[in-house]
């Protein structure tokens, strides 16, 4: 199978791609992307700084919307006033999207209002036990820790019991230690049936860690490959445009030229 | 309850302690509003050169700079650690942010336009013993107005690099109308000693209802995280 071919999926589609492309200020960021996402899945997305990683998370997380194409999340076709769809999904960035002048609690307890969380109160000290930070509850957020913060963003992200959870960078900025629990928590949603895409750009941790990776390059798909049929040298000629060394049954290089400015 | 009247007291409710914690915004605003007040106070001669209804110009000044300072203030929170990208994936529709972060301003300007106004009054021997139902009414609906447009200009500009002042100019000439309407109502008030109508406050009205209107709809497409 082609490298850059879309992983084919037997379960239903949590997110469809149909040439989706994105510009910004007259620039292509991404550009006829092709792909989807099943029910289940652990998808990691590669790419070199510019290659548009975090705009397409954005996309999916429908923070912004794509300037050509569709987008289906849910089997549901995304537009701008699609606000019930959010409700499934859910999202950990690099940044926290915490307000540090509120408590822990006081932040979970005002994004579960904002769901519609019943019992948003015994929700928010529920979450903080889960990621461990009970006892700090009514410490206000400036006063974290890179990685307590990130506990926080998780249990944030994770109150409203999305079905897909989109990771942008979330192991930026976080200790060994820290990463490796954060490693541990996103495998253990994932095999409790939660839908995963992690945009990332530790190759050897992702292929670690996600079942099946896809490399952009230049807003391009170069790759869409279960994790275990690639290696870190494939994946890095990919994200840098290198000629590859192709594994059995590849044929990424008629697809992997850039077209226009790479960013 | 509906789910928009929940999350609409959700959002100001979190503004409100935010701010009674941080005391960031309305402190400073406060004191930009006063010194606003004393410089021009003495720059044009306090009391004997300045007439009433000049004072009401003077006010307006220390508003329009408050004003803005506080809707830059309380967007950057929302920009911080990208909090606003959190609040644009609640299922929610994004004009409750607006009417949420407008509701929140508001509160903010009039409770800066509490200590301003009198110091102003004081300050210039405004006698607003003819009319201060009225007085209050015009500035009332005219901060209505000006808080509507400020709300989103303060989320379109807070998206750019070209902060610090790109609000004003924007902001400014937009509710150049409302300053001119409510100046002239204070003049027909307080100097000719001629009653404001409801067709006059009418068109204040009609000013809010557009800038409101449009603000609203226009909202959730300035809105990029």
């Amino acid at each position: 199978m082609p490298l850059a071919q879309s992983v084919k999926t037997t379960t239903p589609a949590v997110i469809r791609l149909a040439k989706l492309g994105k510009t910004i200020d007259d620039r292509p960021i991404l550009r006829e992307l092709d792909f989807e996402v099943a029910s289940g899945e652990f998808v990691a997305i590669l790419g070199s700084n510019g290659a548009g990683k975090s705009t397409l998370l954005k996309i999916l997380a429908t923070l912004t919307p794509p300037s050509s194409g569709e987008l289906h999340l849910f089997d549901q076709k995304i537009d701008r006033t699609t606000a019930s769809i959010r409700a499934r999904i859910g999202m950990i960035g690099h940044q926290s999207m915490l307000y540090g002048e509120l408590t822990a609690k006081e932040n979970l307890h005002f994004f579960a209002k904002l769901y519609g969380v019943k019992s948003p109160s015994s929700r928010a000290n529920e979450m903080l036990q889960t990621v461990g930070l009970l006892d700090r509850a009514d410490d206000p957020v400036k006063a974290f820790s890179r990685g307590m913060t990130q506990r926080v963003a998780i249990a944030r992200a994770l109150l409203h019991d999305p079905q897909l959870l989109l990771a942008d960078e979330p192991f930026a900025g976080l200790d060994e230690a820290s990463s490796r629990s954060l490693e541990g928590l996103l495998s253990l949603l994932n095999q409790s049936g939660k839908t995963i895409v992690l945009v990332n750009h530790d190759v050897r941790q992702t292929l670690a860690l996600a079942r099946r990776v896809m490399v952009l390059r230049a807003g391009r798909k170069v790759i869409d490959a279960l994790a275990g049929e690639l290696t870190v040298e494939i994946v890095l000629d990919a994200m840098n445009g290198a000629v590859l060394a192709r594994p059995v049954g590849a044929d990424i290089g008629a697809d992997v030229r850039p077209e226009g400015p790479v960013q | 309850m509906t789910p928009a009247i929940r999350q609409f007291i959700t959002l100001i409710g979190k503004d409100l302690r935010i701010e009674a914690r941080s005391r960031q915004t309305l402190g400073l605003v406060v004191v930009l509003g006063l010194l606003i007040i004393v410089v021009l106070g003495l720059g044009l001669g306090v009391q004997n050169n300045v007439p009433g209804v000049s004072a009401t110009a003077v006010l307006w000044v220390a508003y329009l700079f408050s004003g803005v300072l506080c809707f830059e203030k309380t967007m950057a929170v929302e920009r911080s650690d990208g909090v606003l990208s959190g609040l644009l994936m609640a299922p929610m529709d994004r004009g409750v942010i607006y009417l949420a972060k407008l509701t929140s301003n508001l509160i903010l300007v009039f409770a800066v336009a509490m200590v301003v106004t009198p110091a102003g009054v004081l300050f210039f021997g405004f006698d607003l013993s003819a009319a201060p139902l009225t007085f209050a009414t015009i500035m009332g609906l005219s901060i209505i107005g000006f808080t509507s447009v400020g709300t989103l200009f303060s989320a379109i500009v807070s998206s750019t690099r070209l902060q610090g002042g790109l609000l004003a100019m924007m902001v400014f000439p937009i509710t150049l109308p409302l300053v001119i309407a409510s100046t002239q109502m204070m003049v027909q008030t307080f100097r000719d000693r001629n009653p404001v109508g409801v067709s006059s406050l009418g068109i204040l009205f009609a000013f809010d209802l557009i800038f409101l209107t449009a603000s609203w709809l226009v909202f959730e497409f300035v809105l990029e995280p």
